[in-house]
């Protein structure tokens, strides 16, 4: 013990006060003198009475009763002091007389610390009760500090305790709780636990490995450290940490352990909530992506191990879209969380993984990484750790689109949800996560492309699609969400003003670093049916540039967006450029639309009505690509279209062979006596520009002029070359002017 | 002051067959520069304490009070010797044990002996103290 306390030292420079107590005023005035010589602050009394009146408001170091004394003795002194508050552990010598064996007894009895053989002989008196002084601090420092751990201990849950090993002799062993590790196991102050108490207390499920963890380290002598679960004995869960450390004998022997217990649950608690957030989803409570691929990654470790296949199931809802869309988002997190139950009966769902176990040679417990999670949106996987074969995983994929079937109750209504279902299995289709992940969502998008509700297995030549078909077409699915759509621009040019009257938007997918041109893709967003969201997130994205230009520099013609036939059969087509318009507020002047001759006169009498209506909104339509298809010319002469563009081929040709240059004086003728406008495409040379123009179209776009660009090139573009009119064909394009061909009026502000 | 001072002496003074030079002496140890009058405020005590106790040792004797008997005994057995009276202190000793061995023949006579010598020492310390 460290004397260096504050109370030693506080005790030290003040001489300590002595309450000295005897009737005989002889030994009382000698007793005072001598020990007031030796540096004792000395207070007398005469009798037992005075001693406790004197103690009613005051607390000496230490007290000295002479043990015979008429009246109130030292006994009956001792006993009523020590009953009084704060007087129960201040030290008590008692004076008797020598070879009076009795009063030492009694002494002891009524509470006195020591006793004292009354004798002349003062440096032992002095001696002694400087003895039970120091014996007295040491006390309160002792007291003081074990109330102090006690404190701490309580406040953090905690508690110490000891264990003896058992002897050789064979008795078990013993182990001693501080009143706090009782506490921590549930039990009072005064309780007696012994180890088997307490492995009874731990969950069933657990017993034996702790007993083994515990019979380990004890065998070893090594340090212990773990997290037991427990049910104490009042019911209430726990997670108890027992930390010990052996102690040795002289011998070096291990005798025993000694620790603490700590009730840890809260932590825990509040880790495992962490460790779910991270790794679960919050609206489905199934395993999220992060957690997917990591069971993923060890399934694939284990499988490759034990050289059995496994598989991943990809599961997409069919047209959840469309429900999350007319139902509202809640509703489609009610029918989320409604398929996810659904899968979760599918597979045997293990909730957590028994993750200490997984490296275990031979063990089982890769099965617990079985699960259903959501990888996003609508999107789910299953995940197989082991299977036998191939049939295994279309069964539980049968059950899956089985369970679906059945109609889901969202927000009161009845909804039909079918899943498509892509099956990847471990080596054959891939032997990591993603390439497995991403083979199975080419499994699961040739089920989407072959009608839904359905599962396929992957193979490389899926239902003779070739294998970067898919994946592209997979890829371009996530596309719009995933924003790698852009427009670029082409503008159109009236030659004789050289001025922009509008531009062409043209679609691009900038699909990683590269920047997919149309050609590549827009064929197959038109066979699998990707062109209407593509479309429609063109006709929103046109609207939203209308604006900013409009913004930045007055801008005020229309641009000019492609539409496969498929949209304008769309009912909702009119009322989408309205919603657009209003959205971003442009007149709906500012977009026009593109529909190629070829898809104009396919489907001809589906399309009509939407040109009619899109006429009495001010939304004027071209037909693209015009003289390669069939047009009947009773129809044109009926449809409300408002321009013609001359198809590029015949732009090439241009004063190369006289019979491009003949069908493009017919097309312009036509489009004259239609009273529409004409415009060439395509053109490249300032030669094509001569005659296109000689022939009498103005309005003309091609690379001569600018090739498709970005928005912000285009706004450079006007800057740096139409505006200080400094291109080669602005010059070429005013001497044609000069040459006299009628001025032809054209809407909008030229630039 | 007192004749203490004058110690050690060739001649042994007239007290020194009642009260054991060795016992003053280390009373007078207590207080070697006599400013506390120490020694002469413990014979002044002791006096007082045996002029009250000697007549109260007859009384319990004559009452049949052996309880305050002995402890007339006992509380002057540990003055009387830490004054140096040490036959007085012997005399109340031999009481104190009879009385608690529950020996209460021959009392009379100690008691006789203590009142003698009790005599003898109060006429020692009254010597001993300035008048």
């Amino acid at each position: 013990m460290t004397p260096a306390l504050p109370l030693a030292d506080e005790l030290a420079a003040k001489p300590p006060e002595v309450l000295l107590v005897d009737d005989d005023e002889v030994n009382l005035l000698l007793t005072a003198v001598a020990l007031r010589e030796r540096g004792f602050d000395i207070t007398e009394a005469g009798g037992g009475e005075h001693a406790l009146q004197l103690l009613a408001d005051w607390a000496p170091d230490i007290i000295v009763l002479d043990a015979m004394m008429p009246g109130l003795d030292g006994f009956a002194t001792c006993r009523r002091l020590r009953a009084m508050p704060g007087f129960e552990n201040v030290p008590v010598l008692m004076l008797t007389g020598l070879d009076d064996d009795a009063s030492i007894t009694r002494a002891y009895q009524a509470g006195a610390t020591d006793f004292f053989v009354k004798a002349n002989q003062w440096s032992l008196l002095a001696g002694r009760l400087q003895y039970l002084l120091r014996a007295s601090r040491t006390r309160i420092e002792l007291e003081r500090s074990q109330a102090k751990l006690a404190r701490a201990q309580d406040l953090a849950r905690m508690g110490s305790f000891d264990w003896r090993r058992a002897g050789a002799a064979g008795s078990g062993g013993s182990l001693m709780l501080s009143a706090q590790g009782l506490r921590v196991l549930g039990h009072g102050p005064g309780d007696h636990v012994s180890l088997r108490g307490i492995l009874r207390l731990v969950q069933r499920a657990e017993r034996r490995s702790v007993l083994r963890l515990l019979q380990g380290v004890a065998q070893h002598s090594s340090v212990l450290a773990t997290d037991v679960p427990v049910a104490l004995p009042d019911g209430r869960q726990r997670i108890i940490h027992v930390e010990a450390e052996p102690e040795f004998n002289e011998h070096g022997h291990s005798v025993g352990y000694t620790g603490i217990v700590q009730d840890v649950t809260d932590r825990r608690v509040a880790e495992d909530r962490i460790r779910h957030l991270a790794n679960f989803d919050s609206l489905t409570g199934l395993p999220n992506r992060r957690q997917l691929v990591w069971r993923m990654e060890r399934a694939i470790e284990h499988a490759r191990r034990l050289g059995h296949p496994c598989a991943f199931l990809l599961i997409d809802l069919d047209r959840f879209k469309i429900i999350n869309d007319t139902l509202g988002h809640a509703a489609g997190d009610e029918l989320l969380m409604e398929v996810a139950l659904r899968l979760r009966a599918c597979v045997r769902h293990s909730e957590q993984v028994t993750e200490g176990a997984l490296e275990a040679v031979g063990s089982r417990a890769h099965r617990t990484l079985e699960a259903v999670g959501r990888l996003g949106g609508d999107e789910f996987i299953a995940l197989l750790p082991e299977i036998g074969d191939e049939r295994d995983a279309q069964r539980v994929a049968d059950r899956i689109l089985e369970v679906m079937r059945d109609p889901v109750l969202v927000g009161g209504q009845e909804c039909f949800v079918t899943a498509s279902v892509g099956i990847a299995i471990f080596p054959r289709d891939g032997t990591s996560v993603a390439d497995l992940m991403r083979n199975s969502d080419v499994a699961m998008y040739s089920v989407k492309s072959q009608g839904k509700d359905a599962s396929a297995v992957y193979s490389p030549q899926l239902a003779g699609r070739g294998r970067e078909k898919l994946e592209l077409e997979s890829a371009l699915h996530k596309a719009i969400e995933r924003d790698e759509l852009v427009l670029h621009y082409q503008p159109m040019i009236d030659v004789r003003s050289a001025r922009m009257v509008g531009a062409e938007a043209l679609m691009r997918w900038q699909r990683g670093n590269m920047l997919v041109p149309p050609g590549d893709f827009i064929p197959l967003a038109e066979e699998s049916g990707l062109i209407l969201p593509l479309s429609e997130w063109a006709l929103r994205e046109a609207a939203r540039q209308a604006r900013l230009w409009k913004n930045s520099f007055g801008f005020d013609n229309a641009i000019s967006v492609n539409l496969p036939s498929r949209m304008f059969e769309r009912s909702d087509l009119v009322d989408q450029i309205h919603q657009n318009a209003l959205s971003y507020g442009i007149p709906h002047r500012m977009i026009q639309l593109e529909i190629t001759e070829t898809g104009l006169m396919k489907e001809l009498q589906s399309v009509i009505p939407a040109l009619h209506q899109l006429k009495e909104i001010d939304v004027e339509v071209a037909i693209d690509d015009f003289g390669t298809g069939y047009s009947s010319l009773a129809y044109l002469t009926t449809l409300p279209i408002s321009e013609l563009k001359i198809d590029r081929s015949f732009v090439r040709d241009l004063g190369v062979t006289p019979q491009s240059s003949g069908i493009v004086t017919a097309i312009i003728a036509v489009a004259r006596s239609l009273n529409l406008r004409v415009i060439g495409e395509g053109v490249e040379t300032l030669r094509q520009m001569e005659v296109l123009h000689r022939l009498g179209c103005s309005l003309m776009q091609g690379f001569l002029f600018s090739r498709p660009i970005a928005p912000d090139d285009l706004e450079l573009w006007l800057k740096q070359t139409v505006l200080p009119r400094r291109a080669p064909w602005i010059g070429q394009a005013n001497e044609l002017d000069v040459g006299g061909l009628a001025p032809r009026a054209l809407g909008g502000r030229p630039f | 002051m007192l004749a203490m001072s004058h110690a050690p002496q060739t001649q042994p003074p007239a007290f020194a067959s009642v009260l054991d030079p060795a016992s003053l002496q280390r009373l007078h140890e207590l207080d070697p520069e006599g400013a506390n009058r120490v020694v002469e405020r413990v014979l002044r005590a002791f006096e007082t304490s045996l002029t009250r106790l000697l007549p109260q040792a007859s009384q319990a004797l004559a009452q049949g009070d052996h309880e305050m008997l002995r402890h007339v005994a006992h509380t002057l057995k540990s003055s009387s010797a830490s004054v140096g009276a040490l036959e007085l202190s012997r005399c109340c000793s031999e009481i104190e044990n009879r009385l608690r061995q529950m020996q209460f023949d021959g009392l009379a006579e100690r008691l006789a002996r203590l009142n003698a010598e009790g005599g003898r020492v109060l006429a020692a310390v009254r010597s001993l103290l300035p008048d």
